[in-house]
């Protein structure tokens, strides 16, 4: 998985939202839809189907549909699709409900599809519940000519849907922190659905039995700041969505706990509620509710809801896409790279220095005596060393600059742009300084020294595991000589330094 | 029952100036074998088109016979310009159906479906089938043509093909088919073989900086990039010359080798900047939709990268031949990768393309798009180099 990949989502989704929204009517929306979700997925086959009929497919010959098939896959009841030409594929589909209820439909020869994307297809089918369901407002509001104005008001309702949206998606392929598009969602949710109170909550753990609070519009700031959390079963609508994996609707909440009643003074009549989920699992809600008794909501509510709540489900989804992503290529102790990131970026560097005409010095870096501080003092004040010896590493680096950890006390630090060994020196004098200052660990000041070994690229070296070995050799002849000290390579620490074949 | 394994193809170019006489020379000698089934005739616009088609027929009455203009022909020996290059395609095991759609501006799904019924009057007892396709490069959203066929045919059958070329002059483009020189027009033929047929497409470009959101877009065409006029975002971002800003001629020579990638699940797709220039609106535009909300970026290559990608794309597709040699290649370049590889460079490149059909024939042209749908829906491309094997 790379960036790309998260990136992808948001896009995949904006494209769709763009391309479906310009029909004119329902035929060629589904049509289009169909396509576009096939491009997306870069599937062979695919079609929406609804009741017992496929209404629109893309990818099987002329006369050839398998129109039962499709039907089973979108009822669970196949898990994989015979494509004419192509072979047996795997699927995937998401289906949507309300008044008119369908199934988006994909399959793809490769590869199975994975939970980004059936995140995304789900995502696609409520874009295109939401279009279908305006198209036919739409329609029914041609017909009836002399209601002009509730014409324009559907149409100016789409419209502001159709902007939020925009902004959402791009908020979320912009990688904006997760906060803020939380609070775009509930914002625009407010905005369009016109209710005084919005709320997200969020579920604390996968299986947990308690939500918390992480956005908002309209509740008691006071108490909400708090971030607090609730039982599932007490939070109303946004506990029964989570608990049903459905839209839920609720009038009355004379039997709430007392915390609803604080958020919202009291004043709560009705609410509905719509699950959202991450990676697929349900994990929380996103909840409108109302101040006025006779709040109804429409079937039009509902699909609006439930598309913010899908775009929330997307929002965590990719965030949680970029924290296992920085999980894979970080030390989870330290959060410096992990050793396979540095030899990825080590080797960018490398190719960018020859040509930019710079050069790169790498440091390797060992902590002397750390395992007499495990031993003696146990793991956990070994694993703060490591935390503090990472946090001085860091402070003495530019933002173009690497540190590493290799493992144990290992540490590695890539310096871009240097001009000469001196320059190196420089830095590594300043890192063996700040390390040597006392570190507060296990109740005690502890002095600890590190050697660390030199190399510096030449022209025309683009193998990475050439530096690595120059400054490994290094950093040895420095304990030798004595520990806490620097040395830079030269060809003659090789005479005397065992070969590893 | 047919008799397996005595395909063949063969290829011949003419020098000579006179289209009827090279045309006509070109036909005797590609005639490697016995039973032809299909001639593939490549011209350059230097030629008349009508003196083509009467050459050819001059010396193969009867054979389906479907070509068009480029803006540089390949053939063994190394690409050329100014020649005529002829492909025969024949022996047992191997039958052709042709479809031909006029008038397709405007109707492109359309024709794309009309063009498909070749694949459905193919004969349905020889398992291997590919519908190759030769366009008139002067027609917009060709993508839409191959959705049409798509609508048709399904993921059943493999396109391959490319739009005729004309030296970038956008005045001469033309297809053959029918026996007539059609402009606005499609030709499709599907090859339907008892052995394995394989198609293979890539590309030699990176992406270069940071991704750009397409935010306003449509009719083909990119309005705004990150919310800034597209041409000035574009041309921005890599860096280029002042002139290119304002004269079209140096935008184009410099969007050539430039690409703009759009994202795909599978990697960026390289579209072409330098034939729809846009001074005064500072748009850019490729002919084929690019929809609001894409991520696109900027996209760079060289020489090297590209005769990678020549590597590539032929050890793939001899890969999907399922261990059968090949009786030949044909191959669909483009003509924006002239700019970039040089004389020199497409010398190399048929270099490369001769290694790999190993010693059998292989013919093709440059193109204005090359067609090539493996995987998925899609499958027009700009700047790539797409091949078709034959076993």
């Amino acid at each position: 998985m790379t960036t790309e990949d998260g990136w992808l989502q948001g896009q995949q989704l904006l494209e769709l939202l763009a391309v479906i929204s310009s029909y004119p009517d329902e035929e060629s929306a589904v049509h289009g839809a169909v396509e576009r979700a096939a491009q997306a997925l870069e599937a062979e086959v695919a079609a929406v189907v609804m009741g017992t009929s496929v209404v629109a497919s893309v990818g099987f010959p002329a006369g050839q549909l398998p129109e039962d098939d499709l039907v089973a896959v979108t009822t669970l009841r196949r898990d994989r699709l015979t494509v004419p030409g192509v072979g047996e594929c795997p699927v995937t589909t998401a289906s949507w409900g309300g008044t008119h209820p369908g199934s988006l439909v994909l399959a793809r020869w490769d590869a199975a599809f994975t939970v980004q994307e059936q995140s995304l297809v789900r995502g696609m089918a409520r874009l295109l519940e939401l279009t279908l369901t305006m198209l036919r407002t739409l329609e029914r509001s041609e017909r009836q000519a002399a209601e002009n104005a509730e014409l324009l008001k559907s149409l100016r309702q789409r419209q502001r849907l159709v902007e939020h949206l925009f902004d959402i998606q791009r908020a979320i392929s912009r990688r904006r922190p997760l906060a803020q598009i939380l609070d775009m969602i509930t914002g625009a949710a407010q905005d369009l659905l016109g209710d005084e109170v919005v709320g997200l909550w969020l579920r604390e753990s996968p299986e947990g039995d308690d939500a918390k609070l992480v956005a908002h519009v309209g509740l008691r700031t006071g108490v909400a700041r708090r971030r607090p959390t609730i039982p599932l079963a007490e939070a109303g609508a946004a506990g029964q969505a989570m608990l049903t994996d459905d839209v839920v609707v609720l009038h009355g909440y004379t039997e709430t706990s007392t915390l609803i009643a604080e958020l919202t003074d009291g004043r709560l009549r009705a609410s509905m509620a719509a699950p959202v989920h991450d990676s697929g699992a349900v994990s929380g809600s996103l909840m409108v509710g109302s101040h006025q008794q006779t709040r109804g909501y429409s079937a039009s509510d509902v699909q609006t809801l439930r598309a913010f709540a899908e775009h929330v489900s997307l929002a965590l989804t990719d965030a949680n896409t970029v924290d296992r992503m920085y999980q894979a290529f970080h030390d989870s102790l330290t959060g410096l790279a992990s050793r396979g990131l540095f030899l990825e970026k080590l080797a960018k560097r490398l190719g960018a220095a020859e040509h930019d005409g710079k050069r790169v010095a790498l440091l390797f870096l060992d902590l002397d005596r750390f395992k007499a501080v495990n031993d003696s003092l146990g793991h956990a004040a070994g694993d703060d060393l490591l935390t503090i010896t990472a946090g001085r590493l860091k402070a003495q680096l530019r933002a173009t600059d690497v540190a590493a950890r290799f493992g144990g006390d290992e540490f590695a630090v890539l310096l871009y742009g240097v001009a000469t060994t001196a320059d190196a020196v420089r830095v590594a004098e300043r890192i063996l300084r700040t390390l040597g200052e006392p570190m507060p660990v296990a109740g005690r000041h502890l002095r600890v020294s590190a050697s660390i070994g030199i190399a510096l690229s030449t022209p025309g070296m683009p193998d990475p595991a050439d530096l690595m070995r120059r400054a490994d050799v290094a950093m040895y002849q420095a304990k030798r000589n004595g520990r806490g000290r620097l040395e830079v390579f030269t060809d003659e620490m090789l005479l005397s330094f065992p070969t590893s074949d | 029952m047919i008799e397996p394994g005595r395909r063949w193809m063969g290829v011949a170019r003419s020098t000579d100036g006179a289209s009827r006489a090279a045309a006509a020379q070109a036909a005797r000698a590609a005639l490697t074998g016995v039973g032809p089934k299909l001639l593939i005739v490549w011209f350059a616009i230097s030629h008349d088109p009508t003196e083509v088609l009467a050459g050819v027929r001059d010396a193969v009455p009867d054979v389906p016979l479907i070509g068009c203009s480029t803006h540089g022909e390949i053939a063994p020996g190394g690409p050329s310009d100014g020649t005529v290059v002829v492909t025969a395609i024949g022996g047992p095991g191997i039958e052709v159906t042709t479809a031909v759609a006029e008038a397709v501006s405007g109707r492109q799904r359309e024709a794309g479906a009309e063009i498909a019924q070749c694949a459905l009057r193919a004969r349905a007892d020889l398992p291997h089938r590919v519908l190759l396709m030769l366009t008139d490069g002067r027609i917009r959203d060709q993508e839409a043509i191959l959705r049409g066929i798509y609508g048709v045919v399904g993921a059943s059958v493999p396109l391959i093909g490319g739009a005729a070329g004309d030296g970038w002059q956008m005045e001469h483009t033309l297809v053959i088919g029918d026996d007539r020189v059609l402009v606005d027009a499609v030709v499709g033929v599907t090859i339907a073989s008892v052995s394995p047929v394989a198609v293979a497409v890539g590309h030699g470009w990176r992406k270069t900086g940071d991704p750009m959101i397409v935010t306003g877009a449509g009719n083909g065409r990119v309005y705004t990039l990150d919310d800034r006029p597209a041409m000035d975002v574009y041309l921005d971002r890599l860096g280029a010359p002042r002139e290119a800003y304002v004269d079209r001629d140096a935008f184009r020579d410099f969007a050539l080798s430039r690409p703009l990638g759009v994202q795909r699940r599978s990697g960026a797709e390289a579209r072409n900047m330098a034939t729809e220039i846009d001074i005064e609106g500072r748009s850019i535009g490729c002919g084929t939709a690019i929809d609001h909300g894409g991520l696109a970026w900027a996209m760079t290559g060289d020489v090297d990268s590209i005769l990678a990608a020549t590597d590539a794309v032929c050890e793939n597709v001899l890969a999907g031949l399922g261990g059968r040699e090949p009786v030949g290649l044909l191959a669909f370049s483009c003509s924006a990768l002239r700019a970039v590889l040089g004389d020199e460079g497409i010398t190399w490149e048929n270099e490369r393309i001769a290694k790999w059909a190993r010693n059998t024939p292989f013919s093709g042209f440059y193109t204005y798009g090359e067609i090539a749908r493996v995987r998925g829906i899609d499958g027009f491309h700009n700047q790539t180099l797409a091949v078709l094997a034959i076993s």
